[in-house]
């Protein structure tokens, strides 16, 4: 490991979104404060020195920016509106691009021009598909009165392409998983970890993936519920759409009770309270987390949103019988969703979904191996 | 010598609020008290010192026709000047009382009540036994010499005499070296508002160079100084190499301190490793205009190292109280003269205190330095001279404090922040003029908060660097602060001596002239005809040493005279019996 104090580094975190980073005096305060740091992953106030002295092979072997769930309360407390919340933040963006093999990680988060560039590319792809490739559109209403939309775009041909699609990014998170593993259990470990203690361990990530439990240890238990309603929100849809779509998008149209819809709903429901609440919350300004937004962020929240409302559009014009309505929203959605996905789920921000609960069980990996040196 | 009128006694019990009350019964050490003969009147009351404890006194003398009075209270040093002046105000003698201490000897000390009580009527039956044998003793004043001399030619020095000269007095400065400004002389700019330093001190020093009252002597100091408060006296060597006699009243101590030497500190290679150099160096590059290395380079990676010689038992343990601002405005400086430059800052803590240097400090984080923390009583940071090619030629080992990482700085140049120590002369300089000198070798003030440019000789104060390190403004205030305490001295006319003072009995002394030796005060002289030795009795502090050293018992101590103090312990131990 390099050990040579290297000021270039903070000066090239400018670009992930790293503001003052030189604002801290180390009080100590933050991490007092902070509600998640643990013995033997002492942040943020340790991970801010590193960055402040430009320790990349330190940083890089650094599981602490993924434990803190950004909360906001050290931000608060700062004596100097160092922001260390945000610095955590920012980390997170620089981890990411460091996992990431491809490079593009990096070009997204430091370049608006590449990351807009690549989704309108994209968006320009899928559009011309549906425009070429696909079947045209059949205007006959099924006898519920409900548009075909399997005859527009048929659910296996689609399928093929979810299939596709979740292949790609899977592949590309995988790969950056292992890569953090690498860093971060191998290189920032001096003692190897025992087959046992990975299986001993693996719950943990499960538990921290299904409810992520660190979010309720922040003293605004709402932030949780936020959180947890938009993650699982969007998990469901996630895979009602990538394994179960010819479940679920069928020209039946079932009672609305009917367990397809219901967690279509669910799913929809739960997008719309915690994108309101994300999107409010970074417009008003009033809490620490979202004082400070990077371009990713915003970008984020809006294709989201508006993936959500052609999602409604789709769902409201077919079972009204609107077939030319369903169709230019489907075709809407599509160009936006899949952008949305191959950035953000190996790239960006949703990548970060998966690199949390992998944190926390890395950082229990280190932990035995830790034990096992004293 | 009891007094021929027949001792009448009263005496007065505080309760100090709940001070003393809560442990000494005071009601009955009053009544008690009230038994002994010559006791007229005996009474408490919550706070005698205050105006209706006062004027408690004041009725029962006229009316009892007192003629002694004691009270039980506090330490004499609070309160044995209020109770003297109401005797004074009441036509007695203020020597003619006593203060029995029953709080910081008993009630404060003890936690058995009955105890407590007992030794409150022990101590104060002891200073009704001793007031019996108080004299009046009658004050005495001397004329001032409206002269002040100066020593040292700094910013403090010049301040000092700049101040006094202004009010029309005359000053003799005396400066060590050949030109004023100390170690201001060295600096580019000022902390914590970056201002010229030149500017400053030219002004300062064209003003005390061409003042009609300020006369300066260059490579010049004292070795000796006779005299008291008001009347002092020194010759000194002057440039021609002439003798010279000088007179005043007063004299300001401004020797200021000189920087740590850092070859000390073996691990910092300075002497060894060439761009190694210290803040002072580092100020008299800052005065060309360029920071170049010794080859003459640019140096790219600069670090500043702070605590050199400072807080570290090995060297000294105090703060030297300004580095770490000098450190931010060398900081400053190097980002405006070398934007592209790497620099570093190690320090042990970041002591940014007092009025605008918080501020620079803040100011200095935004400005890309790389601030780094060492643990400066264990583990100092190593400067090594680099081997491998294409590293820059010094590294800096350490442990960041922080991290708890142990890591590398590579550095062109670095900066050692030295701190500041006393002159190797002054031991001289405080046996010239009577004064003390800390374990650290800084002068000693009078108290540390309520009198802090006084010393406990009258007549002379200390101000700026000498008492103890500190910046410009401080050391500044202090050298005003010093000179309307000499004006003052001087508008007086006089001043107030001791009165309490050694004598010797001719007849007894048989000139042997121990005390002489003992004396902190250089108080006594020896009279060769008379073969006796004379004490000074505006010099005397009356600290008896004397009194206890002379073989012959030829010296009696004012008010402390052996009757005095041997009938105190005679009434104290009568009471101690008397209760058994
Ligand atoms: C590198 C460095 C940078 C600094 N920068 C700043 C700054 O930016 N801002 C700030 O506020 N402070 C600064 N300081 C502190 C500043 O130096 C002191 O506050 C100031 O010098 C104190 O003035 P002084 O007159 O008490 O003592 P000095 O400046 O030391 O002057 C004492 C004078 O007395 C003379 N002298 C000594 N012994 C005798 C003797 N026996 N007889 C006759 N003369 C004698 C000396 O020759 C000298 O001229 C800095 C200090 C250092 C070391
Ligand atoms: S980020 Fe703020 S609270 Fe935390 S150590 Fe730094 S200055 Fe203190
Ligand atoms: S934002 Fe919250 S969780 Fe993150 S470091 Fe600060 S206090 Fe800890
Ligand atoms: S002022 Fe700063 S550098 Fe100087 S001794 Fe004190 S702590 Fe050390
Ligand atoms: S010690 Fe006593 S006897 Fe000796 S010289 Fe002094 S006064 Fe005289
Ligand atoms: S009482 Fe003290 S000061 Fe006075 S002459 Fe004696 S030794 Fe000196």
């Amino acid at each position: 490991m390099n050990n040579r104090v290297n000021p270039d580094l903070p000066r090239e975190l400018r670009e992930f979104g790293i503001r003052d980073w030189n604002e801290c005096y180390h009080c100590g305060t933050c991490t007092a404060i902070c509600p998640l740091t643990a013995q033997g992953f002492l942040f943020p106030r340790k991970t801010i020195r590193l960055m402040q002295m430009g320790l990349k092979d330190h940083l890089s072997t650094c599981v602490e920016p993924w434990l803190c769930y950004y909360c906001g309360e050290c931000s608060e407390q700062c004596p100097r509106n160092a922001n260390p919340g945000e610095l955590m933040m920012s980390l997170r963006r620089y981890l990411t691009s460091l996992y990431d093999w491809t490079g593009l990680s990096k070009k997204f988060y430091t370049s608006k021009v590449w990351e807009l560039a690549f989704i309108i590319i994209f968006a320009i792809l899928v559009v011309l598909t549906f425009i070429f490739v696909l079947p045209p559109l059949d205007t006959t209403l099924t006898p519920q009165g409900g548009v075909k939309v399997n005859s527009f775009a048929p659910f296996h041909i689609i399928e093929y392409f979810d299939w596709a699609m979740a292949i790609v990014v899977a592949g590309l998170l995988v790969s950056n998983i292992l890569r953090m593993y690498y860093r971060v259990v191998w290189q920032g470990t001096s003692n190897k970890v025992g087959l046992l203690d990975h299986i001993r361990e693996f719950w943990h990530l499960i538990y921290n993936f299904v409810v992520q439990p660190k979010f309720s240890k922040c003293e605004d238990k709402s932030y949780w519920l936020y959180h947890w309603l938009l993650m699982s929100g969007y998990t469901i849809m996630f895979i009602l759409i990538v394994v179960f779509l010819p479940w679920f998008q069928t020209e039946k149209i079932h009672p609305p009770w009917h367990l397809q819809r219901a967690l279509g709903y669910y799913a929809t429901i739960g997008l719309l309270i915690g994108l309101t609440a994300a999107i409010i919350g970074r417009l008003k300004k009033q809490e620490f987390k979202f004082q400070f937004s990077h371009v990713s962020d915003w970008l984020f929240l809006v294709m989201l949103t508006l993936t959500v409302i052609t999602g409604i559009l789709i769902h409201l014009f077919r079972v009204n019988g609107m077939p030319w309505a369903t169709y230019v929203s489907y075709i809407a959605h599509m160009a936006i969703l899949v952008p949305m996905i191959l950035i953000e789920v190996p790239f960006s921000k949703w990548s970060h979904l998966a690199y949390r609960p992998f944190a926390v069980y890395f950082a229990r990996l280190q932990k035995s191996a830790m034990t096992k040196t004293a | 010598m009891r007094s021929m009128e027949e001792a009448r006694i009263g005496v007065y019990v505080c309760w100090c609020g709940n001070n003393i009350a809560k442990m000494v019964d005071v009601e009955l050490v009053t009544e008690l008290i009230g038994k002994l003969p010559h006791v007229v009147v005996s009474k408490n009351y919550k706070y005698m010192c205050s105006d209706p404890g006062q004027e408690l006194i004041a009725e029962d003398i006229l009316e009892h026709n007192l003629n002694r009075v004691v009270v039980a209270a506090c330490s004499p040093r609070i309160h044995e000047l209020t109770f003297r002046k109401v005797l004074e105000k009441s036509g007695l003698n203020p020597y003619l009382f006593e203060m029995a201490n029953i709080r910081e000897q008993d009630s404060w000390v003890h936690d058995n009540r009955e105890a407590a009580t007992r030794k409150a009527v022990e101590l104060v039956a002891g200073a009704i036994s001793r007031v019996q044998y108080h004299e009046p003793l009658d004050k005495r004043s001397v004329g001032i010499n409206p002269a002040t001399l100066v020593i040292g030619g700094g910013v403090a020095g010049m301040s000092a005499a700049l101040e006094v000269a202004n009010a029309g007095r005359e000053v003799y400065l005396l400066e060590k070296t050949e030109q004023l400004g100390g170690m201001v002389s060295h600096f580019d700019l000022t902390f914590p508002y970056l201002y010229d330093a030149d500017k400053m001190l030219e002004v300062m020093i064209r003003r005390t160079i061409n003042h009609p009252h300020i006369k300066v002597f260059y490579n010049t100091t004292i070795s000796e100084v006779h005299g008291y408060i008001g009347n002092f006296e020194t010759t000194i060597q002057s440039d021609s190499n002439q003798e010279q006699t000088l007179t005043f009243g007063n004299i300001i101590v401004a020797t200021g301190l000189r920087p740590f030497d850092a070859s000390r500190v073996g691990q910092y290679g300075y002497g060894r490793l060439p761009n190694v150099i210290t803040s002072v160096e580092f100020e008299d590059l800052l005065r060309t205009g360029q920071v170049r290395t010794k080859e003459g380079n640019i140096p790219q990676n600069i670090a500043i190292i702070h605590c050199v010689g400072s807080r570290n038992t090995e060297f000294h343990e105090y703060c030297s109280r300004t580095c770490c601002q000098v450190a931010l405005k060398f900081a400053n400086q190097l980002r405006s003269l070398l934007p592209d430059s790497n620099i570093y800052d190690l320090y042990a803590d970041m002591r940014a205190f007092g009025k605008g240097c918080e501020e620079l400090y803040t100011a200095t984080s935004k400005k890309e330095i790389i601030f780094m923390m060492f643990d400066q009583q264990h583990e100092l940071p190593q400067i090594i001279k680099s081997v491998a090619p294409g590293d820059p030629p010094m590294l800096i080992f350490f442990r960041e404090k922080i991290s708890g990482l142990g890591l590398e700085i590579p550095a062109d140049m670095i900066i050692l922040m030295v701190g500041m120590e006393a002159h190797p002369d002054v031991k001289d300089i405080a046996h010239a003029v009577g004064i003390s000198i800390c374990s650290n070798a800084f002068f000693i003030e009078k108290h540390p908060k309520l009198d802090p440019v006084a010393t406990t000789t009258s007549g002379v104060y200390i101000v700026g660097n000498c008492q103890g390190p500190k910046g410009i403004p401080d050391s500044v205030a202090q050298a005003k602060a010093a000179a309307a305490r000499v004006l003052a001295t001087i508008n007086q006319g006089s001043v107030h001596v001791e009165v309490t003072t050694a004598e010797v009995n001719e007849t007894l002394c048989c000139g042997c002239q121990t005390c002489i030796m003992v004396c902190p005060y250089t108080a006594i002289h020896y009279d060769r005809e008379k073969k006796v030795s004379v004490v000074n009795e505006v010099l005397c502090k009356g600290c008896g040493t004397c009194g206890s050293t002379c073989p012959t018992g030829a010296i009696r101590s004012k008010h402390f005279t052996d009757q005095q103090i041997l009938s105190q312990i005679d009434g104290l131990m009568k009471m101690a019996l008397k209760i058994e």
